[in-house]
């Protein structure tokens, strides 16, 4: 344990050029996965957990059905989606940072929906029955319901983050961990597992710890100060 | 204007309100009266196209404004509050402002208003729009005696300018005799007594209208 820590700052401060880029990857691909779900899932969570229509029941099983699909059965339908032979084969984007975002939008999404759908539908009684009451338009309401919320929806968007960040079964299959393109902290640190060099092993998942430590840091700022306005 | 025919709201197999026939004509003010859970949220909201009768026919003039029994402040200043959704209307909103004594607190954030302040600023964010169909839910239950006559004052106005059909539920009986030209008592879901305010005090049309009358002690 003491060696792995000695190792993961030994890392961070050699500004190891490999470590330095599948850092990198892992980022913008986090980035990415989050960015993507949460401008889906958000508007679509609020829009569920806010509206009744037929058929709702049914829908909201299925969300949260999605939301405990296996990380390596979202790798497997991207995959074949997006193989030389599949539907989206033309792309040629399978190995590449794209479709892992694609894999992980596919597994995120749902979350992102689940979660925001059932705070949402206690949350924003008040201010709906309000909203609608002034007569404000449809769209409007919908933004107002999002940004009335948005200390806490911050909190969805980091749940989305913190799945990106960690996930490994899905980027592995369609990103195939290939060096200098498509490795990530969590398929790098399986590989070296695999190699039976823990101790690097551990300092990576440190490093990882630590990034996400960094990114809570920083939004949990936001959040006080969107508290504050 | 307002025309109802044979509505009934039911919550499992309990009726909350069943009114055989109601019309308003355009440009009357009807307040409605009764004690807690007669059903005077029940109807607004019915009118206002916020809950669906479970059975019978709503028709309500638009546009409608509608404010709910219990005031909400959304995030940022009292001004952004009532500008939300119609920013030209900057002008008229200070006046009314002025008019409710809350200009003063005009960048102030809403959610720090007392229950008073918020309540009359909930009417102010209404009152900046135009509407052929009032709807307010006790709008005065929060405020202290001179807090009330200001939103009637505005209230007055508003109506003058605008034509608009209003209907109020309140348990403050000045409010109802001084801005009403008609009055409802609900009773368990149903129409008690409906007609003129004097008319009804001075011969109520049954004894439990008569008794509950006899309760305001004016
Ligand atoms: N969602 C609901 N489910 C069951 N009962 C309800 C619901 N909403 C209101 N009620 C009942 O309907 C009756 C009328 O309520 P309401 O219209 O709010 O009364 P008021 O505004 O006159 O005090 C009350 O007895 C209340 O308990
Ligand atoms: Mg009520």
């Amino acid at each position: 344990m003491e060696e792995s820590f000695r190792k993961a700052f030994e890392l961070l401060l050699s500004r190891d050029p490999e470590l330095l880029q599948i850092l990198g990857v892992t980022l913008r691909m986090s980035f990415f996965s989050t960015t993507i779900s949460c401008l889906i899932g958000l508007p679509l969570g609020t829009l569920l957990g806010t509206h009744r229509f037929p058929g709702k029941g049914v829908l909201k099983k299925l969300i949260h059905t999605l939301m405990g699909l296996p990380p390596v059965v979202a790798g497997l339908i991207v995959y074949m989606l997006f193989t030389h032979y599949g539907p989206f084969g033309r792309l040629n984007l399978l190995f590449t940072v794209d479709v892992m975002v694609v894999a992980q939008c596919l597994l995120i999404t749902p979350v992102v929906i689940g979660l925001s759908s059932s705070y949402m539908e206690t949350a924003t009684k008040h201010t709906i029955e309000t909203a609608k009451g002034m007569g404000l338009s449809r769209g409007r309401v919908l933004f107002l319901c999002l940004s009335e919320n948005r200390a806490s929806l911050l909190s969805v968007v980091l749940n989305a983050f913190g799945r990106s960040i960690a996930e490994v079964g899905a980027v592995s299959i369609v990103g195939g961990n290939i060096q200098w393109k498509t490795r990530v902290m969590t398929t790098a640190i399986m590989l070296e597992t695999n190699k039976g060099k823990f101790h690097f092993a551990l300092a990576l998942g440190i490093v990882l710890l630590l990034v996400a430590f960094v990114v809570n840091v920083a939004a949990s700022w936001t959040v006080r100060e969107a508290r504050d306005d | 204007m307002i025309e109802l025919s044979h509505v009934k709201k039911t919550y499992r197999d309990r009726t909350v309100l069943e009114i055989d026939t109601l019309t308003v004509p355009q440009g009357e003010t009807l307040a409605l009266v009764g004690p807690n859970g007669c059903g005077k949220t029940t109807l607004l909201r019915i009118l206002a196209g916020r809950l669906k009768s479970t059975e019978g026919s709503v028709k309500a003039a638009a546009p409608v404004l509608y404010l709910p029994q219990k005031p909400y402040a959304f995030r940022g200043t009292v001004l952004h509050n009532i500008l939300l959704g119609t920013h030209k209307k900057r002008g008229e909103a200070l006046r009314l402002l002025e008019e409710t004594d809350l200009l003063h607190l005009k960048d102030k954030k809403a959610a720090s208003l007392s229950g008073g302040e918020l309540q009359r600023m909930a009417l102010c964010r209404l009152l900046v729009r135009p509407c052929s169909l009032l709807l307010l839910d006790e709008p005065t239950s929060a405020c202290d005696a001179a807090g009330t006559e200001l939103l009637l004052g505005v209230l007055r106005r508003y109506r003058e300018a605008t034509g608009c059909t209003m209907v109020l539920s309140t348990h403050t009986p000045a409010v109802a005799l001084n801005t009403a030209n008609r009055l409802i008592i609900l009773n368990g879901g149903t129409i008690e007594a409906d007609g003129g305010p004097q008319t009804i005090l001075r011969a109520p049309e049954s004894d439990w209208a008569k008794q509950f009358i006899a309760g305001w002690r004016i």
